[in-house]
């Protein structure tokens, strides 16, 4: 009773801080806080497909395929934009439905190989068919999330503080339901997959199927960050899916960790105030990239579990206090 | 400056160097007007350009050189705006050609650090900025037109009407080399080198030389332009055209060219930091290699017609600071930009965006870095936010950039205009093309 007190409040404390963020911010760090709502929803349902063992590079290109879907249902069919963004992850989770086909039949290192090519594939459809997908320029004047008011609070999407407000319940409803699955009996299932294959196969746990699942749940998420991010800049084109944009999820998720739920999104969080917020701020702009690098560097040699293991670390400091003072208690 | 030169040993180029740059100094101070201003009269200007990534060959330079014209202007008394003097300040944003990060630097720069002008490179980053400059009605500058259409109304591309200029040089190819008659082109398949590659289409078209085949166009991630090459030069080609590749393209594909013996004509959009691709093949290889785009240490920049103040003694200055193997095609861009805006801010005695635009664009013409140009593109962009006039034809001769000529991108229009558009069209170029 006590412990699910305590949780609550910690959840609607921690929701009141996200509601306040962006007053306590500046008009770029409001923008910044807008991408990094988005990429928090990119790292953790990239997780979510690790959590069977299978590592894509394919992931921000997937991620491309419900922008690229959501912008063109909008723009071309006139889709309502709410609406266009959830056929966006839906479109995402099919192809990668159609994508698990070929790819899972390949494991590990081959399977990453594999999701490299499959998402190159996808991005050279994009540069090659100019009808409709803007061929390397991409799609311009994507509909924006048209505006309403609820009384109380005029949304306005253009301004960085409405699409946040809109961001943010899009990715706490997101991370709760992937909490929820990764909680369910077919989220530790994906972790049997991850850790005894054989002994869950031998179980009668169908493998492959529960790869594919995580794989197209997964990408539905991914579509659906896709989506917010087009609504929101207003444009995409190849580029913005490529391998460069693949190397900072992945950067995110090895310094964050992928042991617990949080790690991804606190090495998301952490790494993009440091280049984004500290570096810009501090006048290393040209030499981001350097200092970064160095940062990944010594994160990997000298943290090599994450930063989650800091947190863990402080969590397991502090009960381990409590336990002790419990003890001195008990003894006096 | 000093410190530098110490640091790092004084030598007699260096020495050379370093005075012709202070005498361009003390030069830029006694030449341009001087009027007193109070510190607190600063107008901010904005740059978001990419500092870093791939593609910062065409925005660092340029923010190096805005800043030598910075100190240049505020040395000789800042700009004068409704009768009082300001100093000029640069806010920098590295939007790493990213249009996320450029619509986050727009959104700095104008609602943070209230710039009254932003210059972008453009390409794939001015639609990330648009929203933001139709929201402010800030005005925007880039260097590539393609971003120009009838609703960028406060955009302008009042420096370089890219790629429209290289007809110039497949123009000059033909005159003074009438024996070529075949070319050959590569461009990397994106939203620089696609309307470079139509721009070139048309001016080979125009000039009568054949292509041997359809332009081949790799992906931006190609890192080995071996096979590439190869594919090129297999019909032994009159004319190599690198279309608009960026500086990591065109020096490995010249050293695949020489490595692997073509010996035929090269002809580039750009060629920045050509000494490294000198030193990396050879100077009778470059040799002849036709470009675009000048050092200003070239006496030829110093005809009246000329609107860039003081060229030799600015690329003096660049090559002090920075060093002359730095010395980039947006080195002096940006900076140009720079004097049309200067002139507009002081013609309508004010820094704010609309007053400053009406002022540049009255009369229709314009002080163009190459001289007087005409505000042009509606045929093309859809609105006449591009200044046009003529262009240097840059050859290397002895390992060193030199401008041949100058020729008249509205004279060629005039002739082949129909053509550009065609080829415009078939690659979806045109701006009731762009989706």
């Amino acid at each position: 009773m006590h412990s699910s007190v305590t949780s609550l409040a910690a959840i609607l404390g921690l929701g009141a801080v996200l509601l306040a963020l962006p007053h306590a911010l500046s008009f770029s760090q409001q923008e910044i806080l807008v991408f990094l709502t988005i990429n928090v929803l990119v790292v953790a349902s990239y997780r979510l497909l690790t959590l069977t063992g299978e590592w894509s590079l394919g992931h921000v290109v997937i991620m491309g395929v419900g922008a690229y879907a959501s912008a063109l249902l909008s723009k071309r069919l006139g889709v309502y934009v709410p609406v266009s963004m959830l056929l966006g992850a839906v479109t995402a989770a099919m192809v990668a439905l159609a994508l698990s086909f070929p790819l899972f039949r390949m494991k590990g290192f081959y399977f990453l190989i594999g999701s490299f090519a499959a998402g190159e594939i996808i991005r050279l459809l994009w540069k090659r068919f100019r009808d409709p997908f803007g061929g390397p320029k991409g799609i311009k004047k994507i509909d924006p999330m048209p505006d309403f008011d609820i009384g109380i609070y005029a949304f306005d999407f253009f301004e960085p503080v409405s699409y946040y407000y809109l961001a943010l319940a899009v990715v706490g409803v997101s991370l709760w339901i992937m909490w929820r699955i990764e909680r369910s009996p077919v989220g530790l299932t994906f972790h049997a997959v991850h850790w005894q294959d054989r002994l869950a196969e031998a179980s009668g746990v169908n493998v492959r199927a529960y790869r594919t699942l995580a794989f197209v749940l997964a990408s539905g998420f991914a579509g659906l960050s896709g989506a917010l991010l087009a609504h929101y800049i207003g444009t995409i084109n190849p580029n913005s899916f490529d391998v460069e944009q693949m190397v900072f999820v992945l950067t995110w998720t090895i310094v964050g960790g992928t042991a617990t739920f949080y790690g991804p999104i606190l090495g998301c969080v952490v790494l993009t105030i440091l280049n984004e917020i500290v570096l810009r701020e501090a006048g290393f702009e040209q030499m981001r990239p350097l200092i970064y690098g160095l940062i990944l560097i010594l994160s990997v040699l000298f943290m090599p579990k994450g930063l989650e293991s800091l947190v863990r670390g402080a969590l397991s400091w502090q009960n381990a206090r409590k336990k002790k003072v419990g003890e001195t208690q008990a003894t006096e | 400056m000093f410190a530098k030169m110490f640091k790092d040993g004084l030598t007699r180029r260096r020495l050379l160097g370093s005075g012709v740059a202070m005498a361009g100094s003390a030069a830029a101070a006694a030449v341009l007007p001087r009027t007193a201003f109070a510190a607190d009269k600063v107008v901010k200007i904005g740059f978001l350009a990419p500092l870093t990534g791939p593609v910062a060959a065409w925005g660092k330079p340029g923010l190096d050189g805005c800043l030598i014209w910075g100190d240049w202007i505020n040395a000789a008394g800042g700009i004068n705006i409704g009768g009082e003097a300001h100093a000029v300040e640069f806010v920098a944003y590295d939007n790493e050609y990213d249009p996320t990060k450029a619509r986050t630097g727009a959104t700095k720069l104008i609602r943070e650090d209230g710039v009254k002008f932003i210059m972008m490179l453009g390409g794939d980053t001015w639609p990330g900025a648009q929203p933001v400059a139709d929201r402010t009605g800030m005005l925007f500058s880039t260097l590539l037109p393609s971003d120009l259409s009838p609703d960028t109304t406060t955009l302008i591309a009042p420096c370089e009407v890219h790629p429209i200029y290289n007809v110039t040089g497949v123009e000059w190819l033909a005159d003074n080399m009438p024996e070529l008659k075949t070319a050959v082109m590569c461009a990397q398949d994106d939203a620089l080198g696609l309307p470079s590659v139509a721009t070139y289409l048309a001016a080979f078209e125009a000039a009568g030389i054949e292509m041997q085949d359809d332009p081949l166009l790799f992906d931006p991630a190609t890192t080995d332009f071996a096979p590439v090459v190869t594919r090129l030069i297999s019909g032994n080609p009159d004319i190599v055209c690198l279309d608009t590749c960026y500086a990591d393209y065109v020096h490995p594909i010249c050293e695949q060219l020489f490595q692997q013996g073509y010996g035929g004509q090269v002809i580039s959009c750009t060629a920045d930091f050509y000494q490294q691709i000198v030193a990396k093949t050879s100077e009778e290889f470059m040799e002849g290699f036709v470009f675009q785009f000048p050092d200003f240490d070239d006496p030829a920049l110093n005809d009246e017609n000329i609107n860039f103040r003081m060229p030799n003694e600015f690329y003096a200055e660049y090559a002090s600071r920075y060093g002359a193997d730095q010395w980039g095609a947006v080195s002096w861009e940006y900076a140009s930009i720079m004097d049309l805006w200067k002139a507009g801010a002081e013609r309508a005695g004010s820094a704010e965006p609309d007053a400053v635009l009406a002022a540049m664009k009255e009369g229709g013409t314009g002080l163009h870095a190459f001289g007087e140009a005409d505000w042009w593109g509606k045929d093309l962009f859809g609105i006449d936010n591009a200044l046009v006039g003529n262009w240097p034809i840059v050859v290397i001769e002895g390992g060193k950039a030199t401008i041949k000529e100058f020729r008249s991108i509205p004279e060629w229009y005039a002739k082949h205009g129909e053509l550009l558009k065609k080829h415009m069209a078939a690659y979806g170029q045109m701006w009731d093309q762009r989706s």
